[in-house]
């Protein structure tokens, strides 16, 4: 996978997240520390082996989403800072299907102390969503890397569709990518390439163009979750090599705890041509540990991630207080409404791998009520007697008794 | 006046605006805002009506605002906040004067999905003067799943007068639910489960 758009800048993005108010319950900050090994190899340089540890703190409201990662490695007998990630996104909400998200990223990529650097980026995306089960965008940015061979911006434009199969999430994505490079005055096969600018006799810049097409699965059953990835790359011998032109890999969480799960992965990465890095294997093994752990990794939008209710539950927190529970795991969002809200939609916080939470006030007797998870339809909760709403739907019951 | 005297005093008129726009803002929230303007004229006559007979106005607006929260165009709203007021109306009718707010919220919901009004008599007589909430909350629910109507009112009563609790007809309710979700029939599901509900009934009581 070739991803210009990630990975510095961390540090203010994470005090920013964390300095940012909770605004109640429409916005929530979740953390995640992974504790691991990584073995990496690529060609012509030594295998790579290193204990790392990567913080990931992410704050998510309806509009808003801020995300900071890093990691540091074991090199040696010392601590080093390496990569580094964080990303802002802002998206509008879904009004007849079409959303539209402006994705801000700042990052670090280091492979190791020579092939290492920054890059920040700006993207825009518009979403297509057709009733949660699918979907497609249309994606226009621009990055730029430094201490890199690449002298302009990186252009960057592509597209993806996602639908879901079951309990699986299938995602397809096409990329092109455009920049300009000092390059060889030879490909990789060792012919002579003519050029527009020749800078002397043995580089030249060079107007290097490449596209990824890239397939992902992301399926998710109880404590188990496994991501799958292969892609193949367009171009010619200037701008991929070969050992880059098709990848794979896969990558298995499987939660012990609601707060701590193992992670194991590997795979090829294919080159990353405007960074200046190369394609290599790489494998890893860690321990994982959540408070509030909130998005699955993945390229996948956020309207994708719909997926049953597995357990509702209300109880009285307090004099005049209810404590709203849903279980479900691997979705964005979860909301509910009820007479006891005036019928005004209130985002739960979650409180755990797949336990969402709000907190109500709301009075002895009667109610009716709806939840909604990742901007879908508003449903009944499970294991709540129903009724028709009269606006072709239903609506639950709630009876309380103090 | 000069130029510093101008800027302070729109600062300080900014500043008067910023604290007291919320304010005034909160004060005029109107929950039916969002409703056009001839199905707001409907609503509001259905809520003056419903105080004027001393109906319960909360299930009118929240219908409304239920209504508004969900997209549906406005004549559709007026139309089901006119079949709330008219449902609770009618079970205040059937079940009488003393029936509290949540029994005549229920016992509407029961008649809108269309239990017949004598069965709520009936629920009403059986329960020696006992909340029928539930009751009539879980017979909606069961008609709702596609229980036929007289199956759910003849079992419900049959069960609330065999002494079934609250809890054991909630339990039923979501019991039901899960099997009909699994592919049983409606009728057949509220029958089985029915039978089991742990309560000192005799067998031919229960409806076959």
């Amino acid at each position: 996978m070739f991803e210009p758009t990630k990975r510095n800048a961390a540090l203010p993005a994470l005090l920013l997240a964390l300095a940012l108010p909770q605004s109640g319950i429409s916005a929530q900050v979740s953390t995640r520390l992974q504790a691991g090994a990584v073995m990496s190899a690529a060609p012509g340089l030594v295998p790579a082996n290193a204990l790392s540890l990567t913080p990931d703190v992410r704050y998510h409201s309806q509009v808003l989403s801020l995300a900071a990662s890093g990691s540091a490695w074991l090199d040696g007998n010392s601590w080093e800072f390496a990569d580094g990630d964080a990303t802002a996104t802002v998206t509008t909400p879904t009004r007849h299907h079409l959303s539209a998200q402006l994705i801000a990223n700042a990052s670090r990529e280091y492979y190791d102390r020579i092939n290492q650097n920054d890059q920040i980026d700006a993207r825009a995306r518009v979403h297509l969503v057709f009733s949660q089960q699918g979907g497609m965008w249309l994606e226009s940015g621009v990055a730029r890397p430094w201490r890199v061979a690449v002298v302009s911006s990186v252009d960057v434009a592509g597209a993806g569709a996602w639908t879901q199969v079951g309990g699986a999430t299938i995602t397809g994505t096409y990329t092109n990518f455009s920049f300009t490079k000092i390059g060889s005055a030879s490909d990789s096969n060792g012919t002579l390439q003519s050029c527009a600018n020749q800078a002397d006799n043995s580089r030249c810049l060079r107007q290097s163009h490449f596209s990824d097409v890239q397939g992902t699965v992301h399926w998710e059953k109880s404590s188990v979750e496994l991501n799958a990835q292969t892609g193949y790359r367009f171009g010619d011998a200037n701008d991929v090599t070969p050992d880059s032109r098709r990848w794979a890999s896969a990558s298995a969480v499987v939660w012990l705890s609601p707060d701590m799960a193992m992670v194991v992965g590997g795979g090829r990465q294919p080159a990353n041509p405007a960074r200046g890095l190369p394609a290599r294997n790489y494998a890893n093994l860690g321990v994982m540990f959540s408070a509030w752990p909130a998005m699955t990794e993945g390229a996948v939008p956020i309207e994708s991630r719909a997926s049953a209710i597995s357990q509702f539950d209300i109880a009285a927190a307090g004099a005049s207080l209810q404590r709203i529970q849903v279980h479900i795991a691997g979705v964005q969002t979860v909301e509910v409404m009820g007479d006891f809200t005036d019928w005004q939609p209130i985002d739960m916080v979650q409180r755990g791998r797949d336990l969402w939470e709000a907190l109500l006030p709301i009075a002895s007797g009667v109610h009716q009520l709806n939840v909604r998870v990742d901007g879908g339809k508003w449903q009944p909760p499970p294991n709540t007697p129903t009724m028709r709403d009269g606006f072709n739907g239903e609506v639950g019951v709630l009876v309380i008794r103090r | 006046m000069t130029p510093r005297h101008l800027f302070r005093r729109g600062m300080a008129a900014l500043l008067a605006l910023g604290v007291t726009a919320p304010m005034l803002a909160g004060q005029g929230t109107d929950p039916l805002a969002k409703l056009d303007t001839a199905s707001r004229r409907v609503v509001l006559a259905l809520v003056d009506s419903a105080n004027a007979e001393g109906l319960p106005t909360a299930p009118i607006v929240s219908k409304a605002q239920e209504g508004v929260s969900k997209h549906a165009a406005g004549p559709l709203i007026a139309r089901v906040v006119r079949t709330v007021f008219l449902s609770l109306r009618e079970a205040r009718a059937t079940l009488g004067e003393h029936a509290n707010r949540d029994e005549l919220t229920a016992g509407a919901a029961a008649l809108q999905a269309g239990i017949p009004a004598t069965a709520l008599i009936d629920l009403r007589q059986a329960g020696h003067g006992k909340s029928i909430t539930v009751p009539l909350v879980v017979l909606a629910d069961l008609v709702s799943r596609g229980v036929p109507r007289d199956t759910a009112s003849r079992a419900i009563l049959q069960l609330w007068m065999g002494g079934a609790g609250e809890a054991d007809l909630m339990g039923l309710s979501q019991s039901v639910g899960q099997d009909i979700l699994s592919g049983a029939a409606p009728a057949d599901a509220l029958l089985s489960r029915a039978r089991k509900v742990p309560i000192r009934l005799p067998p031919a009581k229960v409806p076959e």
